[in-house]
């Protein structure tokens, strides 16, 4: 069963002369552990789409349906829960709140959940050791290399057990060696854990760490590789 | 603790700078409120006093309907009644003087045969009336064998401070040394003798007695007033009569328009420490987007967002308000402390503590937390609508900002189109709401004015600052960011407008007292009966004195008044505290000599152009009616009033109303001397004027005319010149309370814009790491910030400006609404002040944050979220 699927999904930015289509009816199925790089020049429309399937903007027509879920029936409350519990972001940026240590930004999205900060704080210590930094814990944002930061970042993507983890240019900002260590945890998070990994990329490299490539192009979805473990996609 | 909690402690843990400012922001604004209005009570009560004082007034007088001494539980029982904020007991008595009793001169003339003596409360009496010493002291408690005389009779008894005052009492002949010496007596009645309450009452035989009891109440509203008056006469019965201070009087309408203004001045510190805290905080909640998009993504619901917002605001709303509340009371406490001698000094008045009330403390926090979490919910209700990419997504901020400057400007040109329309339409009730709807307008129409101000001020800047190329950099941000600016220079506009207010009310009220003090007695010399106003009593020189003073070879023009009562045949206008008599009203009817009046002295014209008004004195038989007259008498400029005079009933047509300084108190008209003679038969001078020539020697002329005036003893010879300087004094101690109330207004508001310029500064930490990567030296960036906090502060100062001319406008105007005479004057000098002030301000603001910006680790600061 699909966790993803999307429904020819568009997306039109503004209206009549100046409007732009981002996306234009694109329909996707994604399986749980799958890991899917998303790949295409710049505004082909990769985020666009990255953003329609975790439920941070609307579609203007089609849909996603999120186990089950269709997103266009949920209100934003109902949304927001979805995120929380079903989604785990990952930012090119890291995007952690500056004043919370690593422990306390993985916790969040449980702390929003309303689970005891105990509880949220031990889950969360779980999955930071997971990712490799027990011994970051108490550090801030502020005080870790752009990595780490980005180690915390998967760890709060996790630690709500979503089923899929939507990830927009997580390596954009890392250097080489972190890259590989980012998107090798990526790979373990699909693997081995369990979830569904979805990765926009324009890094050939990075993206052949994925089971499958999809391409885009003006909108629209032009190409789909399947790769082999460890192969190269084909240009 | 959950993850509202956590969050928002974080948060204002984390930025310790900012949260520090923003709950600075807060205690700003409480201070400004729980301070002022902590504070009005007491002032307003000063300033009524001051007033009141200054104008001999009382609000109350009672006395014995046989005019009789009365037991001085009398003043036990008016104390009781609530509402009567002091009462004194006074002993006055006339004192008969036997012939040559000071100068055991048959040969002349007594220049003085009756005295009157005053025993009044040392403590209390100051606060009651003003007394202004020419030499020596006031009477102070304890003080026994002692007495105040005015200048004039020490003149012409040839006394000095320290010499002894004999005079006949009950106890005998007593001696009495003089401690203080009072200026000239203005006031209608005989010489005066000021001695302690004790004394007179032994000395006259009147010990345990009062001859009346004056009190001062808390409040100018009529009903009030009504009550508590009605309070003391059933209190002490028909046997004793009340004499109230009449609503019609012109001090009551100027205490009048001290509580209004006193009450502006109030809900202003509301709408001002409101505003500071509101800003502060919009200005936070903006620059916390991204998280907030962050937060949302990772699954936030609206509501919790806003939970973390209220949570932060919240705490800081207590923290703030509690801090501003203590630190308001302590600033109340250091002020009053500075103004008490300061003002018990010059005027005998007593500021009392301030007053904290229940309300006052609940309004405060209302306010103060209130606002803090409404000024961190609209911005994060704002952030809530957009969806949370959009929230992340610096850029479309922009767009969503100038979508809501486009509909905030038009709305802000309405409202000030309604406000000057409000203005133009004359409407006094109008005032107050178009004031507040102008200032409303102005911030909302404040975005869309920043580039234009910034680009126009930033040329000038970039000019002076060309060989660094700084200001072009400070310039760009502000334009770039216009809504934060806008913020800003709000904040800047409220504080500035307020310099400019005051500047222009005080000029105005300044001004316009001293016109009528000058035109009135604004001449060289005057020569003024022993009884002023009580224009009967007074022995006066026919026309040979005016004559010989004319005579004098330097004297430029004298011009005279004459006397004669006459009664205006309508029905009085019964206003509270007045007979009702169906007698007609009882007028002073003063003659002038309408050429030589206008060039000497003068009345001050309300209605009628004066030329037109003189004129006709002249032609027919015409009056000028001073204030008194026309609201009790009802009548209108060019009504015509059947006066009965001893001649019998003629009409007289009034032309104007205008009156002078020393009938202001009094139901006068003004005729020309030919009516005068003609229809009252009176051709006696009771006061006169007397200019010097131009280039005239003023020691010999002053001495030819003192030889003049030996003839004619009944007139006290004045230096007009001095006495106006003593007036005006004495005026603008009156007023000294009301720039004290405005000094407190605007201290805290510079503060707050200071503190609102360096969090502006502190924002942009990111940008100026940008900027120093790129290759600025430190010196370029102090600039930078600089220029910026000049440029911000002048787009407040142009705000500051067109707010506060609007405002001083309106205040200005609403005084002539309450019967006062006013002409608006521009206040070139707050305008100078706020521009000075402003740039001076936003130079001191830019101090810390430059320092701070220029020492910053450039990564560090690149990193700064």
């Amino acid at each position: 069963m699909s966790i993803v699927e999307t429904k020819e999904l568009t997306k039109v930015y503004g209206s009549g002369d100046t409007a732009l289509t981002a996306l234009n009816h694109v329909s996707i199925h994604i399986q749980a552990g799958e890991f899917v790089a998303i790949m295409g020049p710049s505004g082909c429309g990769k985020s666009t789409l990255l953003h329609l399937v975790g439920g941070l903007d609307r579609a203007t027509s089609g849909g996603v349906m999120i186990e089950g879920h269709n997103l266009s029936d949920l209100n934003d409350t109902r949304l927001a829960e979805l995120r929380r519990r079903k989604i785990g972001f990952v930012f090119q940026f890291f995007n952690l709140i500056p004043v919370l240590n690593a422990l306390e930004n993985a916790a969040l999205p449980l702390l929003l959940d309303g689970v005891p900060l105990k509880a949220a704080q031990k889950k969360a210590a779980e999955w930071l050791d997971r990712v490799g930094l027990s011994d970051r814990h108490t550090h801030r944002p502020s005080q870790l290399s752009g990595g780490q930061q980005q180690r915390v970042a998967i760890a709060r993507a996790l630690v709500s057990e979503p089923a899929i983890i939507l990830a927009d240019e997580p390596t954009g900002n890392l250097d080489t060696h972190a890259a590989d260590e980012i998107v090798g945890l990526l790979r373990q998070v699909s693997s081995q854990w369990g979830r569904a990994v979805v990765m926009v990329t324009h890094d050939p490299r990075i993206a052949a760490y994925a089971d499958r490539i999809i391409f885009l192009k003006d909108g629209v979805m032009v190409n789909e590789t399947r790769l082999e473990a460890g192969a190269l996609p084909a240009q | 603790m959950n993850i509202q909690w956590i969050l928002a402690l974080r948060y204002l843990n984390g930025r310790k700078l900012r949260t520090f400012l923003t709950t600075l922001a807060v205690v700003f604004g409480v201070l400004v409120i729980f301070g002022m209005n902590i504070m009005l009570p007491t002032l307003l009560k000063t300033f009524q006093a001051t007033m009141l004082a200054a104008s001999n007034e009382v609000d109350l007088t009672v006395s014995h309907r046989a005019g009789t001494p009365f037991n001085n539980s009398v003043l036990d029982e008016v104390r009781a009644v609530e509402g009567v904020r002091v009462a004194q007991g006074l002993v006055s008595r006339p004192l008969n003087l036997p012939a040559d009793f000071f100068d055991q001169d048959p040969t002349q003339q007594d220049r003085i045969s009756v005295l009157t003596m005053v025993g009044l409360d040392p403590a209390l009496a100051s606060q009651m009336r003003a007394y202004l010493m020419d030499q020596g002291r006031f009477l102070q408690e304890g003080d026994t064998g002692v007495c105040l005389i005015s200048v004039t009779m020490a003149d012409t008894l040839g006394l000095q401070l320290g010499d002894t005052l004999q005079l006949p009492t009950a106890q005998g002949l007593t001696n009495l040394e003089i401690v203080g010496i009072l200026p000239p007596r203005m006031a209608p009645g005989n010489e005066e003798v000021l001695v302690p309450v004790s004394d007179a009452q032994y000395l006259l035989e009147m010990e345990g007695k009062f001859s009346s009891v004056e009190a001062n109440f808390n409040t100018t509203a009529e009903d009030e007033r009504a009550a508590i008056e009605q309070a003391v006469s059933s209190r002490l019965g028909s046997e004793y009569q009340l004499g109230a201070l009449s609503s019609a009087s012109e001090i009551f309408g100027t205490l009048q328009i001290a509580q209004n203004a006193f009450n502006v001045i109030g809900a202003l510190a509301l709408f001002m420490g409101a505003f500071i805290i509101f800003n502060t905080f919009r200005t936070l909640i903006a620059e916390r987007r991204r998280d907030i998009g962050m937060l949302r993504a990772v699954g936030a619901s609206r509501r919790m967002i806003t939970g973390i917002i209220l949570t932060e605001g919240l705490i800081q709303g207590i923290v703030g308000t509690l801090t501003g509340m203590v630190l308001g009371y302590l600033l109340v406490e250091l002020l009053m402390g500075i103004a008490t001698p300061l003002l018990g000094n010059f005027m005998n008045v007593q500021l009392q503590k301030p007053v904290v009330t229940l309300s006052i403390v609940l309004i405060s926090s209302a306010l103060g937390i209130g606002v803090t979490l409404l000024a961190g919910l609209l911005p994060a209700f704002s952030a809530g609508r957009v969806t949370p990419l959009e929230a992340l997504r610096p850029s479309t901020n922009g767009k969503l900002a100038r979508r809501m400057f486009g509909a905030s400007a038009i709305t802000g040109i309405i409202l000030i189109a309604l406000s000057l329309a409000a203005l133009f339409s004359g409407q006094p009730a109008l005032a107050t709401p178009g004031a507040l709807i102008f200032i409303a307008g102005l911030i909302l129409i404040a975005p869309a004015l920043v580039r234009p101000i910034a680009l126009g001020f930033g040329a000038l800047f970039s000019r002076l600052l060309a060989r660094e190329g700084t200001g072009f950099v400070a310039q760009g941000n502000l334009t770039r960011q216009p809504e934060r600016v806008a913020v800003t220079a709000s904040t800047s506009m409220i504080a500035l407008a307020i310099i400019v207010v005051v500047a222009g009310m005080a000029t105005t009220i300044e001004e316009t007292f001293m016109r009528v003090l000058r035109e009135s007695l604004g001449s060289d010399y005057l020569f003024i009966p022993p009884s002023v106003g009580i224009w009967a009593n007074n022995i006066g020189a026919d026309a040979s004195f005016a004559d010989e003073l004319r005579a004098i070879d330097g004297v430029g023009a004298v011009t005279s008044m004459r006397f004669s009562s006459a009664v205006a045949d309508v029905l009085p206008q019964f206003t509270k505290g007045q007979s009702a008599s169906t007698d007609g009203v009882a007028v002073s009817m003063m003659g002038i000599d309408p050429h030589s009046f206008p060039e000497v002295g003068g009345l001050e014209f309300t209605q009628g152009d004066p030329e037109v008004a003189y004129a006709a004195l002249n032609d027919e038989r015409t009056l000028i009616g001073n204030g008194v007259f026309m609201s009790s008498t009802g009548l209108k400029v060019g009504d015509t009033v059947p006066l009965i005079t001893p001649n019998g009933t003629v009409n007289y047509r009034v032309v104007a109303a205008a009156g002078d300084f020393l009938n202001i108190k009094l139901i006068t008209a003004y005729i020309s001397h030919a009516n005068m003679e003609k229809d009252f038969g009176k051709t006696e001078d009771v006061f006169l004027q007397l200019n010097l020539a131009p280039g005239a020697d003023q020691p010999t002329v002053e001495t030819a005319i003192k030889q003049v005036r030996q003839n004619y003893p009944q007139f006290n010879m004045i230096n007009g010149k001095a006495y106006y300087e003593q007036m005006s004094g004495l005026m603008r101690m009156a007023f000294s309370s009301m720039y004290f109330v405005f000094l407190f207004l605007a201290i805290p508001s510079l503060i707050a814009m200071i503190n609102t310029l360096a969090i502006g500064v502190i924002e942009r930490t990111r940008e100026i790491g940008m900027i120093r990567a790129v290759g600025a030296t430190q010196k370029q960036i102090r600039k930078i910030v600089l220029v910026e906090a000049l440029l911000l502060a002048a787009v407040g100062v142009a705000f500051g400006l067109l707010g506060g001319l609007y405002l001083g406008y309106v205040t200005t105007n609403s005084l002539g609404t309450v019967g006062f005479p006013v002409e608006y004057y521009f206040p070139w000098s707050g305008l100078l002040a706020a521009i000075a002030v402003g740039l001076i301000f936003g130079a001191l603001a830019s101090i810390i944050p430059a320092r701070q910006a220029a020492r910053l680790d450039i990564i560090e600061a690149l990193r700064y979220e």
